[in-house]
């Protein structure tokens, strides 16, 4: 009968020490920083939250949308000729595409929006016109190349260079074998692309384009240099007034968080639906609804 | 369009870079004839085959499939390469089984099977459907048209991979090693599917190592080595009594 009773013993792993220490240092550093953050009066939070849907702050809000919606959107386009033309057999135009990828990544973005605010020291006068004909438009460049206009052009051309390695990625990440049953069936070039190559290459380009569009929402704050009215530069605005420089800042950050914090909930869907696509096919399917057949 | 199901190369070459591949091989498959290309690995077998349906081009030689010169015609001069439109046109009469089955991971079973004829044929949809469902029923998965190909065994997809071929009404079918990536279980059940199309008198040229297949279902075998034909000839002939030194040294080590 001992033997019986045994079998039927629960087994238990004993908490350890560390176990409970881990749990007391946690608990130790959120209670500090609760603290700090109720009794140090310089936070401000009165002003954070007189502050926090003033019409300033609402409209930079937008504009920070607003930027990063266009420059992404724009930012596919460029990268998907990019991609294409990196992907090309013919050696200068994969050398041009690469050319371009290296330069635009090799930057900081800010130098880069800088360098596009300022470009028309360099070139003052363009004249864009047919080829061979005398129709021709002279344009001011000074003139055309507002803050905004800078900050959109900076932040595409960026943005296109990762885009297009993305794209790349995704197209180099179809086995050879695909192409070649598509081949073997007859198909021609787009056929192939639109039906079996392209919904392949989704799994591993939906999920990256996610990223990079929280990444592009963030790097929006660097345009305030050039004086666009985003969000940050909205928030300088009003403590460069106000002096109130930490509390207006806190305002800038936590909308900030909000938005990635809303952008990361599908972003967390959409990797996990794209996760070891191989083995969960029904995704790719129903992503790129598989509209033909 | 006369696409009477012959295969015939003559002094065909192929090299990748400095390596020879192909070694001027001569090739007859008549119309109706189950044809095995057998010899070591690296021997060139693969690419012979795959110069069938111009997933390889050829370097220099003849390769005359369906009756017509294949990928390219002849001129005064030289081959010249026809369109891809024209290549797509000449392949599609060309069914091909892959080691790795290669079916299209983003379609059903189903639509695999359909994606030639609608994709390239155009043929309507329904009528693709309820083909691609007969198709299935006779590589013995009828009823699995919904699932992916990730959710069936090798066995499956393989036989898959073979209905999809034959929906484009191919009047020659190719297999490469179509048994090679299987666990030994699932190999019966595609080669079953393979002696019934041979039973129904498909050409067909395969590169296999199941020597007994061959012996069973082969009217000629062909044993290549280092991108020459070594022997040719009856295939239970062949693989009973091999004349060459070096076909018989492979056959002792496989058999």
């Amino acid at each position: 009968m001992q033997e019986l009773q045994a079998e039927h013993k629960k087994r238990i792993t004993p908490k350890r020490p560390r176990d409970y220490l881990c749990w007391a240092a946690a608990i130790a550093v959120v209670a500090a920083l609760v603290y700090t953050t109720v009794t140090n009066e310089n936070y401000g939070w009165p002003v954070v939250f007189s502050y926090f849907t003033t019409d300033a702050i609402i409209e930079g809000l937008l504009l920070t949308l607003v930027l990063t919606v266009v420059s992404m959107a724009l930012g596919i386009v460029l990268g998907l000729l990019l991609a294409v033309m990196r992907m090309s057999h013919q050696a200068p135009i994969s050398g041009l595409a690469t050319l371009y990828i290296t330069f635009f990544r090799g930057t900081p973005v800010l130098v880069q929006l800088i360098f596009w605010f300022n470009i028309a020291a360099l070139y003052p006068n363009v004249s864009i016109g047919v080829p061979f004909t005398d129709i021709s438009t002279p344009v001011d460049v000074n003139a055309l190349m507002t803050p905004l206009t800078a900050a959109i052009v900076g932040l595409t051309l960026n943005e296109a260079a990762y885009m297009a390695e993305i794209i790349r990625g995704g197209f180099a990440s179809v086995n050879r074998g695909q192409y070649e049953a598509a081949d073997s069936l007859g198909m021609t070039g787009f056929t192939r692309l639109r039906h079996v190559i392209i919904p392949q290459t989704m799994p591993a380009i939906i999920p990256a384009t996610g990223n990079q569009v929280i990444g592009m929402l963030k790097g929006t704050s660097l345009v305030s240099v050039l004086g666009v009215a985003e969000l940050l530069n909205s928030a300088q605005s009003i403590y460069a007034r106000t002096y109130q420089t930490i509390p207006l800042l806190i305002v800038a950050s936590l909308w900030y968080l909000i938005m990635t914090l809303a952008l990361s909930v599908p972003q967390s869907m959409i990797e996990r639906r794209f996760s070891r696509s191989t083995r969960r096919p029904a995704a790719v399917a129903t992503a790129t609804k598989e509209s033909l057949l | 369009m006369k696409a009477d199901g012959t295969i015939v190369a003559r002094k065909l070459c192929k090299s990748f870079g400095s390596h020879q591949v192909l070694r001027g091989i001569d090739l007859t498959v008549a119309a109706g004839e189950i044809s095995c290309i057998i010899g070591p690995s690296g021997s060139g077998k693969s690419t012979l085959l795959r110069c069938v349906n111009g997933l390889e081009t050829v370097d220099r030689g003849v390769l005359r499939v369906n009756g017509e010169d294949f990928g390219y015609v002849e001129k005064d001069d030289a081959y010249h390469a026809v369109s891809p439109q024209r290549l797509a046109e000449q392949r599609s009469r060309v069914g091909m089984v892959f080691q790795q089955f290669n079916l299209f991971p983003n379609m059903t079973a189903e639509s695999n099977v359909m994606s030639g004829p609608v994709l390239v044929k155009k043929v309507d949809r329904k009528v693709a459907r309820e083909r691609a469902q007969e198709l299935l029923a006779q590589v013995g998965l009828a009823g699995c048209g919904h699932k992916y190909p990730a959710q069936l065994s090798g066995g499956q997809q393989q036989r898959v991979a073979i209905a999809r071929a034959l929906a484009m009404d191919p009047s020659i079918m190719l297999f490469d090693e179509p048994t090679s990536a299987l666990d030994p279980e699932l190999v019966g059940e595609v080669l079953a599917v393979m002696r019934d199309l041979a039973h129904h008198g498909m050409t067909m040229l395969l590169v296999t190592h199941e020597m007994a297949f061959a012996r069973d279902v082969a009217d000629e075998v062909l044993f290549m080595d280092e991108g020459v034909a070594v022997e040719r000839g009856d295939a239970r002939e062949v693989l009973a009594n091999p004349r060459e030194k070096r076909t018989q040294e492979f056959l002792e080590r496989v058999l």
